[in-house]
């Protein structure tokens, strides 16, 4: 590897550089990521910066959180739940630590379904991102270079519009009077009645995969875009026909892009609130409706800080797994 | 480092290219490619024999790349056709083409052990039991000396052992052909050394064709039963390393092939066994103990290999013909031989090397700012035309 020393800020003390620097790099302005490298003792104070903002408005409110999961509900009280530290007048500190939120998740049919349908749809986003997202990645990395910035500019374009209007924007599509209706029933006669698509999974699906199509594409075409194209020349001039050296040599090679991209679909999704409060079912509810219901509707603060923490801990384990992988395959590729 | 020799031996007896009805393993006909308006490769016709080794040198832009890509199948004939062992390849992919590649990069596979890259290719053939592929695989490890390396990954390796991996990945298909890219390019000097004489054997060994791309003129000289000078997308001579290093047939070659003096005259007197030129570069008359077919009067070129002229301290008994007089302006001492820039009088610059076959004290030496004499036998002019 080019850049970097032994204690450069994108690396662990293991020497290994994590996703989240290669991606920053990858899109980073020119040589920033050598400059940074470089003047790294100057740069940690300006490195500080953000890590302070973390602490603050991250870590602190995730304890307190955490503390909250753990207190005892008051229905009355303001705010709606027991201290959990207490000094006693003996000058002892009683700390009260009822785990009954959490067994309360497991236990409760409507969370336990909620919990799989979220895992459910969350998966399914992701295979049907990656079906669509790879062969896009695939065909921008493959393109002439002056043509590649202008179709990852359009990946990116929808970023420009505020996602809540995308997604409304989605009602006025699928709904039963909506656009696609119109099209198929009243002009084109394909259909016998107006389709019910709103308020489905179908929706959800429409709606997450639309939202997080970029997210999926963008870390494999990082991926696919720096495969050695000689690499496939070889597996053709050994007999291997395109289809068998795709398999072999392009797919294995761009394994740690499809499981970036699928992790980036796949996090956000389990905890997707807006997406399925828009165009969802009403009968059946993802994780983050639920969570937003019982803090806001039941005032049951603890039940939901139990949920908030139950979800990180699912969602902290692939990104751990993922961590693990990435850094083997990057130890690998190493010269 | 018997090598070689044994393959001098050879090639003393077997020299099919000699014979105009032998059959070719490989014929070029004809073939042109053009990118846009470029013409890479410019109406090449060639015909290589079966285990030959085939050089073709030449500096960067001038085709050779691109005639070996086509020969792999990775680029299209603009015009004309390429028959191998009797088959026109026109139409026929890569995958099912009998011939491999070893690419200058190497394009060894990141992802799999020094054992699967080498079993990749095996394992596209249809029919192979996965004992006869671990048979092949071993065996091929053996040759390239790289057994106790089958389990590690490309990135593991040093240059020279991914080298062997990549030769070992093409040889190990039995291909009828063998394509080799700058094979040696990215191997420091030593090593080089080391390897031509092992590719060698190894090409002996199989008994496999190599055509070998590079613009390392020495590399061709060791490697190449015959070598193919290529200019701006033609074949300007074929011929083996000894043709084309002292019959050169034309200035390019002569020029890009060593180094060499190059004087321009006219000629003077033209009998069938020997030649007199009259050159204004050189101030006196170049005397060649061999005929040359030219027009009178024509303008040629002779050229004389810098090991091959004499530097004298005295006038030698005859001045009249193949000598001049200059002064010694820079002398390069290389250890094995030293290199003297002579200006003669004309005011030309002429390049002399001298082995260093005696040490010598700094009084015997020739020193800077010296007159001397530069005197070359009859036989050491090549006289071109163009």
């Amino acid at each position: 590897m080019k850049s970097g020393s032994r204690n450069s800020p994108s690396r662990d003390s293991y020497g290994r550089v994590s996703p989240l620097w290669l991606f920053l790099m990858r899109f980073g302005p020119p040589r920033w990521s050598e400059y940074v490298v470089k003047n790294w003792t100057g740069q940690r104070l300006v490195i500080a910066v953000p890590y302070l903002w973390l602490l603050i408005f991250f870590l602190i409110p995730f304890l307190i959180v955490l503390k909250i999961s753990f207190a005892e509900f008051s229905p009355l009280g303001r705010p709606p739940y027991e201290p959990v530290f207490r000094w006693l007048e003996e000058g002892a500190l009683q700390i009260k630590l009822l785990i009954g939120s959490y067994v309360y998740l497991f236990n409760e049919p409507l969370y336990v379904s909620a919990w799989l349908y979220s895992l459910k749809v969350a998966f399914f986003s992701t295979v049907f991102c990656l079906m669509l997202g790879y062969p896009m990645a695939y065909a921008i990395s493959r393109s002439p270079p002056t043509q590649r910035n202008v179709l990852l500019l359009l990946i990116i374009l929808p970023f420009w519009t505020s996602f809540l209007l995308r997604v409304y924007a989605w009602i006025g599509l699928l709904k039963t009077d909506g656009l696609i209706n119109q099209v198929l029933f009243k002009w084109l006669g394909i259909v016998d009645e107006p389709l019910a698509m709103m308020n489905t999974s179908f929706a959800v699906y429409i709606g997450i995969v639309y939202s997080y199509l970029p997210f999926m594409i963008l870390p494999l075409y990082s991926n696919l875009e720096k495969h050695d194209n000689t690499l496939l020349e070889a597996a053709q001039d050994l007999g291997a026909g395109p289809i068998k050296s795709f398999l072999r040599v392009t797919m294995p090679l761009s394994f740690p892009g499809i499981v970036a991209g699928s992790l980036l679909v796949f996090i956000p999704a389990v905890g997707e609130y807006v997406i399925p409060s828009l165009l969802g079912r009403t009968d059946q509810l993802m994780v983050a409706k639920l969570l937003a219901d019982e803090f806001f509707l039941n005032r049951d603060w603890p039940r939901a800080s139990a949920v908030a923490i139950a979800m990180l801990l699912l969602l902290v384990v692939p990104i751990m797994v993922f961590q693990r992988f990435q850094n083997k395959e990057l130890q690998a590729q190493k010269k | 480092m018997q090598a070689p020799e044994r393959r001098a031996d050879k090639k003393d007896k077997n020299e099919p290219w000699r014979d105009p009805n032998a059959e070719a393993y490989v014929r070029i006909e004809n073939v042109t490619k053009r990118f846009g308006d470029f013409v890479a490769v410019n109406n090449v016709s060639l015909r290589i024999f079966k285990g030959e080794i085939f050089c073709l040198l030449g500096g960067s832009g001038c085709g050779k790349s691109t005639l070996l890509r086509m020969m792999a199948g990775f680029e299209n004939l603009t015009s004309g056709s390429i028959f191998l062992d009797g088959q026109d390849m026109a139409g026929v992919p890569p995958y099912e083409r009998p011939v491999n590649m070893m690419f200058q990069s190497y394009a060894l596979f990141p992802h799999m052990t020094v054992e699967k890259n080498i079993a990749f290719g095996l394992e596209q053939e249809k029919g192979l039991s996965r004992a006869d592929i671990a048979t092949r695989v071993t065996d091929i490890l053996s040759i390239v000396k790289l057994d106790q390396f089958a389990a590690r990954r490309p990135h593991q390796l040093s240059g020279g052992q991914r080298q062997r991996v990549a030769l070992a990945r093409s040889l190990v298909k039995r291909p009828k052909l063998l394509l080799l890219d700058e094979p040696l390019g990215a191997l420091d000097k030593k090593l080089r050394e080391a390897t031509q004489f092992e590719l060698i054997n190894i090409q002996e060994q199989l008994g496999v064709t190599f055509i070998v791309v590079t613009h390392d003129q020495e590399e061709a000289m060791t490697l190449a039963s015959r070598i193919g000078v290529m200019n701006r997308g033609e074949i300007v001579q074929i011929g083996t390393p000894t043709e084309i290093y002292e019959f050169p047939q034309n200035k390019f070659v002569a020029d890009f092939i060593g180094s060499v003096n190059m004087f321009e005259g006219t000629m003077i007197e033209d009998l069938p066994d020997r030649v007199r030129i009259k050159s204004d570069d050189l101030g006196g008359v170049i005397y060649v103990d061999h005929g040359i077919s030219s027009a009178p009067g024509a303008i040629v070129y002779a050229a004389v290999r810098p090991e091959k002229i004499n530097l004298l301290r005295t006038p030698p008994a005859d001045t009249s013909e193949n000598c001049v007089k200059g002064v010694v302006k820079e002398i390069a001492y290389m250890g094995d031989m030293s290199i003297y820039l002579v200006k003669i009088d004309t005011g030309k610059i002429v390049r002399v090397t001298l082995p260093n076959v005696e040490r010598m004290s700094d009084d015997e030496r020739i020193l800077w700012d010296e007159t001397v004499w530069l005197t070359w036998h009859g036989s050491s002019p090549v006289v071109v035309t163009q």
